[in-house]
């Protein structure tokens, strides 16, 4: 998801509300591929696998994710003691340029 | 009698949120499959005892959980609030995970709300109380909440896996929100901070301070950090330490990043086999200033744990249009946004801003009201 977001010309409404036809009409396919299987081997079926099964639910996702609001992605944190990288933010401080700073709005 | 239709879900995924839209619009929900492929299928004690605080803040709610507990029938009842309640979260997950929904159910309440929670105030998983302190509550203001009777008192601090804190939330109420034009991040101007240390040195304090103030000082001389170490009952049952940073910028929004390290929960089975070593004051404080920067080098009027809660207080407005700025989506803000249309039927018009890689959100509020508050 972050992914996409980054990129510019996604349309977010559609990521977001996926209102277009064919993400729903994938989305529905697999969803009944999913009940078809689940009705035959759903007797012997190992604790594990069912989990899998169900990470695939509606969109892609696990219907029993965590819920947590609090965003937590320290894989990539750039070195911010590099000039350069710290640098890149100096307007975004009062002790940056104040001109380039108000041209964001 | 006509029988109630319940809105249908499938999975413990975002509950609090769907429980809390359920309350605020009087929906009743039906939520289904709750881990129930799982070695241990059903809600989980965190969630009980959310529900138990539904219970114990609102009048005439109804709560059916079958015997395993994967199936959970919700009808929302009235919000009373009221003052002097007490309530236990547990230790299976922080007071930030009640508090987020609390503070919204709080603002429309028939009464204001004052209650005592005790449990962990700190962990990595959710936002600190700290951070609930310094940038949840200034948020509020933006949308017309008065700052007489909001706040949030830190009695004693408690971190995983025994817990041991306790914090007094109180919340006005308000007869509607206002909707805003937030879309003006500013400039920041001072970073404030604290530390904490429970049952360990206070030493390790310093060294986090130390770290991060490495990272802040050739950005922004105005940076101060508190210490609060506790000691004694006042410091909960288990050892540990962590950092809580703001940024305030000219504009008035509050950027945060909080973490905290200590010793895993026994009880949680997927974190057993994690390594035993806790992560070194130093890193501890290197790593959360790095996090604060990357969240202000993306932009956006809130940071990302709060964009959820900024979605929710614009859908909650009069009909009114808000405009706001975030930087990328969350995970969790798109949930929210998601949810939102579900229950309250307000949908956000979502556009890129590329020149500066932000979102620019804009919603007509749902005109909620706070009907169960007495006229005067």
């Amino acid at each position: 998801v972050e992914r996409t977001v980054s990129r510019k010309n996604i349309n977010l409404m559609q990521l977001v509300y996926g209102t277009s036809a064919s993400t729903t009409a994938i989305n529905e396919k697999r969803e009944s591929i999913d009940d078809e299987e689940s009705d035959g081997d759903d007797f012997f079926k190992l604790k594990g696998e069912g989990n899998k099964k169900l990470k695939e639910g509606l969109d892609g996702t696990d219907i029993n994710t965590e819920d947590c609001s609090k965003f937590t992605n320290y894989a990539d944190l750039k070195n911010w003691k590099e000039e350069e990288i710290y640098e890149s933010i100096r307007d975004r401080f009062v002790t940056g340029d104040w001109s380039k700073a108000a041209q964001r709005n | 009698m006509g029988k109630v239709t319940y809105k249908r879900f499938k999975g413990s995924q975002n509950l609090r949120l769907r429980l809390l839209l359920a309350t605020l619009s009087a929906t009743p929900v039906l939520i289904e499959d709750i881990r129930a492929d799982e070695t241990l299928p059903g809600l989980r004690p965190h969630e009980i005892s959310f529900l138990r605080l539904l219970e114990r803040v609102s009048d005439d709610c109804l709560i059916e959980i079958n015997e395993t507990g994967t199936k959970l029938k919700y009808k929302p009842g009235i919000v009373m609030g009221g003052k002097h309640l007490v309530h236990d979260c547990g230790v299976n997950r922080s007071i930030g995970y009640f508090l987020e929904p609390l503070v919204v159910l709080g603002l429309f309440a028939k009464k204001s709300l004052m209650v005592r929670l005790k449990g962990i105030t700190n962990d990595s998983k959710d936002p600190s109380v700290d951070t609930f302190r310094s940038a949840t509550l200034p948020m509020l203001r933006q949308f017309g909440v008065p700052s007489e009777g909001l706040e949030l008192k830190i009695e004693s601090r408690g971190v995983p896996p025994h817990g041991g804190g306790e914090v007094v939330l109180s919340i006005p109420i308000v007869q509607s929100l206002e909707a805003v034009t937030w879309s003006d991040e500013g400039m920041v101007k001072r970073i404030r901070g604290v530390t904490f240390s429970t049952r360990v040195s206070s030493q390790f304090e310093n060294t986090m301070i130390h770290a991060a103030r490495g990272i802040f000082n050739r950005l922004l001389p105005d940076v101060h950090i508190f210490t609060d170490h506790k000691a004694g009952p006042q410091a909960g049952n288990s050892p540990g330490y962590g950092i809580s940073l703001v940024a305030e910028t000219t504009s008035g929004c509050f950027i945060s990043a909080d973490t905290a390290v200590s010793y895993v929960r026994g009880n949680d089975i997927d974190e057993m086999e994690d390594e035993k070593e806790l992560m070194p004051p130093e890193n501890v404080g290197e790593q959360i200033a790095s996090f604060l920067l990357q969240e202000i080098e993306q932009g956006g009027v809130v940071d990302s744990t709060h964009q959820g809660l900024l979605f929710l207080l614009c859908a909650m407005c009069p009909q009114d249009v808000s405009k706001i700025r975030v930087g990328k989506l969350s995970p969790y803000g798109i949930e929210t946004l998601r949810h939102i249309k579900d229950f309250l039927g307000v949908k956000f018009v979502i556009k890129p801003d590329p020149s500066t890689g932000t979102v620019i959100l804009k919603c007509v509020g749902s005109g909620l009201k706070n009907l169960s508050r007495k006229s005067s």
